[in-house]
């Protein structure tokens, strides 16, 4: 096998860029003919993102037979080239070098020539040059700048473009042509008649002219569809081959033999070969530019992506290609460049613009410790940081492979659509076919009148006979027929909504993901570290009189110095929030569960509960009432005494996020349910909820038991939505029917859950949902569109209104309308870019990416 | 080409063909079209069939050869 893996027990999952696909039936073709490989153990292929999303065993498929299965199939697998050069080396060693970069998961084929020049072909989706340098390095080369490098940086941009420029071309010849046609066709009509020679008007030179069309501009329907069909696949190419052959081959006819009985000379058809080729091409020209346009979000994702970082290696600045940067190497980001790859700061302070990655829209301010990300742009100060996470490990690497899979996914919705594109074809053949026996045996001599019109048109039907009018209404049906706008009616908004969701920060791990994001009904939020802060802060002091809040907070702070309870650290940060440096005591005890105990100066202060109080013989009394009523509030009180003397107490609680009320305000508006889920007790999670206005309260769950709580929702028939943290509530985000791990930063490969949300912002919860609903609604509309459009014009086209107007759609009409209808899909689903969701300006939160402690409950 | 490979063309031509000649003897029962048209209405009709029944029969004879 050419290409091996590093885990080779393992299914791979493995995502592959298709060439070369135009319709349903094409994703049809490519999908069976990688699930007949031995090995592959699913495939999905979609053809909006024009990838194919597999499930292999590495051990049993290869990436070159993919490839070529692919190829066989009529389409291609863009593969990348890079070359190396080492010192020149034997065949042996040669040998070797090639077997080890084959062995590298991407990797198609690896060649060394005798000038010890490595040339590899790799699939960039899936490994990148310095991967591949890497291991020529682990392997005992050096290896020298690259020759070449054939790679492009956008292979699909670069398709697309010669797609564009090859169907311009085509428009460019077919235009003129099919102008003097239709002068020809039609010289003899007010007002061409005026000033269009009638020579125009000779079939052979309207062959003549009608030619070039067949052989150029629509020779492309027919390569592919001998193609398709010699797999056995029928595809859209085949309806307009099929069509523009046809139409062609009677024109041809009756002009070399019009006695032959097929209509005579007034019935060919060249105008019909003509305008139908125009159209198409128009249509498949203007597909190709809007199509082009919505997986724009990818590649803003990937252009991103710094291609230089500045290295300090024994006190040199040296500059590499930043896929060259290993973990542990220190960089140097200066002001206005971006940063190469993820890493810790260990020197220097800047604002860091996040908003292209994470979608924040404030800078963050970065120093040493923090965590920044490749691909973010660093604003003001210079600064060194240490390589953490490099090449396909970075953040902004797993976002581009997560929407790519996103994008390649299907959703439910899909299926219908996808059955309907698969049988389309061969069912619009068999229409055809029926048409043209029911018209050839019956309608024609019922109803057919000489005197007749095509649509849009100012000639008479004429003395056409039953073989001419069967045939016409039954190209007219293989033309009108819109199965590509089926096909794409969902995988086009799936696509564009998938990436206007990234760019705000939010991950859909599928379209399952988003289809059922928008059915939701109910969202449960977990408390702690979603709707909250997630670690305590201190809120109340409370001083007795005879003793200044100040000076009770300094006593507090003082017993609280060397403890390490989240509790104590509210305490400690409270009073330095409030300037005060606390001194260290000289001595200190931990009281457990019930406070603690410092000596200072030969004063001896205590802090902690009612229990810690009447054992040292502590009269709260004072206190009682104030200390109920913030216990009421859902709120940690604690007392601090001076030597036996009550000072006052202090209170700490979990504080709501400051956009969680808004939140929950937001999505109640939506017509949904908001509930909160804690392992607190009854009372602290009551305060929370009243706070932020939630009225539903899951409280003392304990974690095991929250996937339980989400059955029961579940059980009364709700499509639920759990909000949390996507490592430590693993089990219930996998529960809910949609489980959204938010606040994930830099962590997203480990998250579970359907949805990620990047940043720490229970707002993008509801920016989640209304990008999803706004998704579904444009899948909903293009499927209305394409499925009402094909009922409609289906029968029309067959000839049911004929008998009472008279009048039948040409196929020219015909291809126009199916020209039309494709596009008006695509460009549905491009009217989406502009698009974001209103509640996503809401404000920052004020740790967008920093990793937080959870801790589930606070009290000692 | 191997018999094997033979048995998807036979099969798909021999009934596109089949449909074609039904075509030509049902308008020579039924219609009043000259003969042209009824012969190009039968290559029409064979023509259509083959079409459909190509990525019908083509699987299934692989299917079968596997």
């Amino acid at each position: 096998m050419a290409t091996r893996t590093d885990e080779r027990e393992e299914p791979l999952q493995l995502t592959v860029p298709v060439e070369g696909m135009t319709c349903a039936a094409c994703v049809n073709r490519v999908e069976r003919a990688l699930k007949r490989l031995p090995g592959v153990l699913d495939a999905r292929v979609s053809l909006a993102a024009g990838r194919a999303g597999l499930e292999i065993d590495p051990s049993r498929v290869s990436l070159s037979t993919i490839a070529q299965a692919v190829a066989e199939a009529g389409y291609e697998v863009p593969l990348d080239t890079v070359r190396f050069h080492l010192p020149a080396r034997g065949e042996a060693e040669a040998a070797r070098i090639r077997e080890a970069l084959e062995r590298l998961a991407g990797v198609v084929q690896a060649e060394v020539g005798p000038d010890g020049t490595v040339s590899v072909r790799y699939l960039r989706e899936s490994i990148g040059p310095g991967r591949l340098k890497r291991a020529l390095r682990e392997l005992g080369y050096e290896v020298s700048e690259r020759l070449a490098e054939e790679e492009g940086l956008d292979r699909e941009r670069q398709a697309r473009q010669q797609e564009i420029r090859r169907q311009f071309v085509n428009l460019l010849i077919v235009t003129p042509l099919a102008a003097l046609v239709m002068l020809g066709m039609f010289h003899a009509y007010w007002p061409l008649s005026l000033f269009v020679p009638s020579w125009l008007g000779n079939r052979w030179l309207m062959l003549g002219l009608t030619t070039p069309i067949v052989l150029g501009p629509a020779r492309q329907f027919f390569l592919r569809s001998i193609s398709g069909l010699r797999h056995g696949v029928a595809d859209m190419n085949l309806l307009y081959a099929t069509g523009i052959g046809a139409a062609y081959l009677i024109a041809l006819i009756n002009t070399a033999w019009p006695e032959a009985g097929f209509g005579g000379r007034d019935a060919t058809f060249y105008e019909a070969v003509a305008m139908l080729t125009l159209f198409i091409v128009l249509g498949r020209y203007l597909e190709a530019l809007t199509r082009g346009r919505a997986s724009e979000a990818i590649r803003r994702l990937m252009a991103l992506q710094p291609q230089r970082a500045r290295l300090l290696r024994d006190g040199q600045e040296i500059e590499v290609p930043a896929d060259e940067v290993e973990v542990g190497d220190i960089c140097l980001v200066r002001p206005g460049e971006a940063v190469p790859v993820d890493g810790v700061i260990v020197e220097g302070y800047s604002a860091v613009d996040e908003s292209l990655v994470t979608g924040e829209s404030l800078p963050a301010e970065k120093t040493a410790g923090d965590t920044v990300l490749a691909g973010t742009l660093n604003r003001t100060g210079a600064f060194k940081l240490r390589a953490v996470r490099v090449g396909r490990e970075t953040t902004l690497a797993q976002i581009v492979r997560l929407v790519e899979e996103a994008q390649a996914s299907r959703a439910p919705i899909q299926r219908l659509a996808d059955w309907v594109a698969g049988h389309f074809i061969l069912g619009v053949h068999l229409l055809a076919l029926a048409t043209f026996a029911f018209w050839f045996f019956y309608g024609y001599d019922r109803w057919f009148q000489p005197e007749s019109r095509l649509l849009l048109s100012a000639g008479a039907l004429g003395q056409m006979g039953a073989f001419g009018f069967a045939f016409l209404m039954s190209v007219t049906v293989l033309v009108i027929s819109c199965p590509c706008a089926v096909g794409l009616a969902t995988p086009a908004a799936v696509m564009a909504g998938t990436g206007i969701a990234a760019s705000q920060g939010i991950l859909f791990k599928g379209a399952d993901a988003i289809e059922a994001t928008a059915r939701l009904q109910v969202i449960v939020f977990d408390k702690t570290g979603t709707l909250t802060q997630g670690r305590p802060s201190l809120t109340d002091v409370v001083a007795l009189p005879g003793t200044t809040a100040e000076e009770l907070l300094a006593w507090a702070a003082i017993a609280e110095r060397r403890s390490e309870h989240p509790l104590g650290e509210a305490v400690l940060t409270g009073a330095r929030e409030r300037g005060l440096q606390p001194p260290e005591p000289q001595e200190f005890r931990a009281l457990p569960g019930q406070g603690v105990e410092a000596r200072l100066d030969g004063r001896t202060v205590i802090l902690g509960n009612r229990r810690l109080m009447a054992e040292a013989g502590v009269d709260i009394l004072p206190l009682e009432e104030q200390a109920q009523r913030l216990e009421e509030e859902g709120k940690t009180v604690v007392f601090v005494a001076l030597d036996g003397r009550p000072l006052g107490l202090l209170a700490v609680a979990d504080t709501p996020k400051p956009t969680a009320a808004q939140a929950a305000a937001e999505l109640r508006r939506m017509g949904l349910q908001v509930a909160m889920l804690s392992g607190d007790n009854w009372r602290t999670a009551r305060a929370i909820a009243r706070s932020l206005g939630i009225e539903q309260v899951l409280a003392e769950v304990l974690p095991q038991g929250k996937a339980e709580a989400l059955r029961q929702l579940q059980e009364q028939g709700l499509r639920v939505a759990m909000v949390g943290d996507g490592i430590n509530d693993a089990p219930a985000l996998a529960q809910a029917d949609v489980g959204m791990a938010i606040g994930s930063g830099t962590d997203i490969a480990k998250e579970t859950g359907h949805v990620i949300l990047v940043r720490d912002d229970p707002l993008d919860v509801v920016a989640a949902i209304e990008t999803a609903r706004f998704t579904m609604k444009k899948v909903r509309e293009n499927l209305a569109w394409a499925f009402v459009y094909n009922l409609v014009t289906l029968p029309v086209a067959a000839g049911v209104l004929y008998p009472l107007t008279g009048r039948m759609v040409g196929p020219e009409v015909a291809a126009l309308l199916m020209a039309l209808s494709s596009l008006s899909v695509s460009l549905n689903s491009a009217s989406m870019r502009g698009w974001r969701p209103r509640r996503r300006s809401g404000p920052a939160s004020p740790a967008p990416v920093a990793p937080r402690p959870l801790p589930q409950e606070v009290g000692r | 080409m191997s018999p094997r490979r033979m048995l998807g063309p036979l099969v798909y031509g021999g009934l596109s063909l089949l449909a074609g000649l039904l075509f030509l003897l049902a308008a020579s029962l039924w219609s009043d079209a000259g003969w042209g048209q009824r012969l190009g209405g039968a290559a029409w009709v064979a023509f259509l069939s083959l079409i459909v029944l190509m990525p019908v029969v083509i699987p299934w004879a692989r299917r079968r050869s596997s």
